[in-house]
């Protein structure tokens, strides 16, 4: 459809040059552009006249799946009483652990307790959303992290090793994420994750029960409101709205390059290359605005405006 | 060889004539020219800078002596074993051949202010249209009697790196069981604020695994000195009893030395020492009043660009300048290239000039894992470079803290070397 009205425009603008030259051009030469004009205006209708039947048809589709799964839903409803009643029937069979009293693992791993767990995780929400519509940030969302292969979510882009480390076999399973999470680089040694691990075997047992609430069997991702989506700081749409100048954030740049390496290697020093930059503006004013401690990045963030805050994140975004 | 201004502007074109000059080109035509002196933390960057952001648009050309540039910055990690000397060090290969560099191993004696070239020790100058300097300090001489730079190998001073800190780190390991190490430490204001200090730390980390009952004395002419607090704090805890300075209440700044002898004498009190650390008074790299632009130790410089005060065709940089109220340190000198860098492009090839915004960190390690920091954000005025806001470490943080701030240092140590050489 788009093609034919392709092929429309270029027939007619073809005739208005050929009426224009009947014509003579020096006298009227505003008739053939007046009919230029009016072709574009009619392709232009066309093509959102095409538009909408689309939508339409989409819309047919989109009714059409919802009553397939709803019918889907009801089967599986069902299935689900007939088992209870079922498992009623002889012994009461043993109730579904409760996220609380999930105890130990088949490795003896002894989970903690998931409510202070989602205290600890305060930390790793700068980077990583979990829970309903949680997606990739800095770090990639961590629903279904247990029994995921490491590196392998797709459309998140890891570092090197990472990826090596799932390629040769790394998944994330009790043991592994306990390993990770208490020294991070001692696992994957160049991993872009930028934190020195959780030392405390409490914390870390806290947190796993946490996320693992969120991952599939023997539990059910919970229907809890989602409250990664929150940001640190309050910015209002038009600050988030600036289009940074990625010129003037390249020079600005040049003042973060002293210690953050632009290949994006972190030792010592997080990489910050390649963050979505909605979170790289909200990074920043948390440390313009002292919500994040780190004097060195409080320091450089209270000088910068809006605007340069804007640059930087445009500018670091679109970095290979 | 040191020309002065008037001696190399006086002789004129007859000089200029009976110099074998093969270099030597109207710098109006073809390509601008820039000249950088000085390959360190500012000439290095700011060469890097123009080169990358200008595209081959600007020949850019570097002289620098040394084919090996070792880094001040971190020499006292080496001294206390936490690094070795071949991490410290750096050559220009990148930058000759990842960015068009003109890489030109010489010494400048001179600057033709009229005729715009750099003379070289070598034979021969070299024509800009627009020049920068970053040549770092010189000792002023009879800052202690005693003293001069013959006597450099008796009593290092250790404050350019290389073999000056290799031959200070041997004569400590060599020391007497139960030996004096005593450091004269310089006036304000001097390259690296908190160096001495971090020194001191990192000798008594280094005696004290070696020589435990050896003696440190610093003879200091400085009433308070940088991260003050934190190094004393540290000095309590990590060696206790080691550490004595004395100020200038007590005499510490009235000292001469005896380097025949190996002889300190504080106040008139002679000190039998096995090593003498002496860090003179300091002034800008020769080259900056050869070429005339210092008013008294240092070269003025508007912060807004870097310019000379005293020529708009010359930006300085780093220690040698005197800009206002940063620091002289390699994170200022690499801040303050950049500021140069754009400006320079800017004029020359009428690249975008953003507004000059300058920073600077110093870290010192004080011990294992015991980092600390401070630094501040500055901007230029009118008159200066101003600071707009600054922080320090704590006393009392807890040690993850202060390892992480090492931590933190051993990245800023990558990213600046990377920044100044590629
Ligand atoms: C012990 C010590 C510890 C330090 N620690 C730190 C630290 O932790 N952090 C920090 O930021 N800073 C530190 N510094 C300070 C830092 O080293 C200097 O501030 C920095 O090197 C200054 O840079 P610059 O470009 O001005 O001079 P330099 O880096 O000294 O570079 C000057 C260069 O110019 C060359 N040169 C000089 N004259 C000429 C000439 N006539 N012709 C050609 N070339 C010439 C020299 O060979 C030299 O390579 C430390 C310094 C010392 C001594």
């Amino acid at each position: 459809m788009a093609n034919n009205s392709g092929l429309f425009v270029s027939v007619l603008g073809g005739a208005a040059l050929v009426l224009g030259a009947a014509y003579g051009w020096t006298a009227r030469d505003f008739r053939s552009q007046e009919l230029v004009a009016l072709t574009d205006r009619l392709s232009q209708l066309e093509a959102s006249n095409t538009d909408l039947a689309e939508r339409v048809e989409q819309k047919a589709d989109l009714e059409e799946k919802i009553s397939e799964l709803e019918v889907s839903l009801a089967a599986a409803l069902e299935a689900v009483e007939a088992a209870k009643s079922a498992a009623a029937a002889p012994a009461p069979a043993p109730a579904a652990p409760e996220p609380d009293t999930i105890v130990a693992d088949a490795s003896g791993f002894q989970f903690g307790d998931p409510s202070r767990g989602e205290e600890v995780f305060a930390q790793c929400r700068s980077c990583h959303q979990i829970g309903q519509g949680a997606s990739d940030r800095i770090g990639p969302h961590l629903n279904g992290i247990f029994g995921r292969r490491a590196g392998a979510h797709d459309g998140f882009r890891y570092s090197d090793d990472m990826a090596m480390m799932g390629s040769d076999g790394l998944t994330w399973e009790i043991e592994t994420l306990n390993a990770y999470l208490e020294n991070p680089k001692a696992l994957v040694s160049r991993t872009r994750m930028n934190f020195a691990g959780l030392k405390d075997a409490q914390d870390r047992s806290d947190i796993l029960a946490y996320l693992r609430q969120f991952s599939a069997s023997p539990q059910n991702i919970p229907e809890a409101a989602p409250t990664a989506q929150a940001r640190e700081v309050d910015l209002s749409p038009e600050v988030l709205a600036i289009v940074g100048d990625t010129d003037y954030g390249e020079y600005l740049a040049s003042e973060c390059k002293t210690c953050h390496q632009q290949d994006g290697s972190d030792q010592g020093i997080p990489s910050i290359i390649q963050w979505p930059t909605e979170d790289f503006v909200v990074a920043m004013h948390a440390y313009k605005r002292q919500i994040r401690p780190h004097p060195v990045m409080q320091m450089m963030a209270s000088r910068l405006s809006d605007e340069e805050i804007a640059a930087l994140a445009a500018y670091f975004a679109q970095l290979e | 060889m040191k020309l002065n201004r008037r001696a190399f502007v006086g002789t004129g074109m007859a000089a200029a004539s009976t110099l074998s000059a093969p270099m030597v080109h109207a710098a109006s035509h073809g390509k601008p020219k820039v000249v950088v002196v000085g390959g360190g933390a500012g000439g290095a960057t700011a060469a890097r800078y123009i080169a990358k952001d200008s595209a081959g648009e600007i020949d850019v050309t570097l002289i620098e002596p040394t084919r090996t540039y070792y880094t001040c910055f971190f020499s006292n990690l080496y001294i206390g074993g936490f690094r070795d000397l071949n991490s410290i060090a750096h050559s220009y290969g990148k930058l000759a051949s990842e960015y068009g560099i003109n890489v030109v191993h010489d010494w400048a004696t001179g600057v033709d202010r009229d005729a715009k070239t750099v003379a070289l020790a070598g034979g021969g100058s070299v024509p800009y249209d627009r020049l920068i300097l970053s040549p770092g300090i010189d000792f002023i001489e009879g800052s202690v009697p005693g003293w001069d730079i013959s006597a450099q190998n008796a009593m290092p001073h250790a404050y350019k790196a290389g073999s000056q800190t290799e031959l200070l780190k041997a004569q400590i390991m060599a020391m007497p069981e139960g030996g004096t190490y005593v450091m004269v430490a310089p006036p304000n204001p001097y390259r690296c604020p908190p160096g001495p200090y971090e020194r001191i730390s990192m000798v008594a980390h280094l005696l004290k695994a070696n020589n435990p009952t050896a003696k440190i004395i610093i003879a200091d002419p400085k009433e308070k000195f940088s991260k003050q607090a934190l190094f004393e704090e540290g000095w309590q805890k990590h060696y206790t009893g080691m550490v004595e300075r004395i100020g200038p209440d007590f005499g510490g700044g009235n000292v001469t030395v005896d380097p025949a002898a190996m002889t300190v004498n504080i106040d008139g009190e002679v000190v039998n020492a096995d090593v003498v650390n002496v860090i003179p008074a300091q002034k800008a790299g020769l080259i900056c009043d050869a070429a005339g632009l210092t008013e008294g130790n240092w070269a003025p410089v508007d912060g807004h660009s870097m310019v000379s005060r005293l020529d708009e065709n010359i930006h300085i940089l780093g220690d040698a300048t005197n800009q206002g109220d940063m620091p002289k340190s390699g994170y200022s000198a690499n801040s303050q290239a950049k500021v140069a860098a754009m400006a320079v492009r800017g004029a020359l090839t009428g690249s975008r000039v953003f507004p000059a915004k300058f920073s600077n960190t110093c870290w010192s390690l004080i011990a294992t894992d015991d980092g600390v920091k401070v630094g501040a954000a500055y901007e230029p005025n009118d008159e200066k470079i101003a600071s707009v806001s600054s922080f320090v470490s704590q006393t009392g943080e807890d040690s993850a803290l202060r390892k992480a701030t090492y931590e933190e240092s051993i990245g800023w140590y990558e990213g600046i070397t990377t920044d100044m050489f590629g």
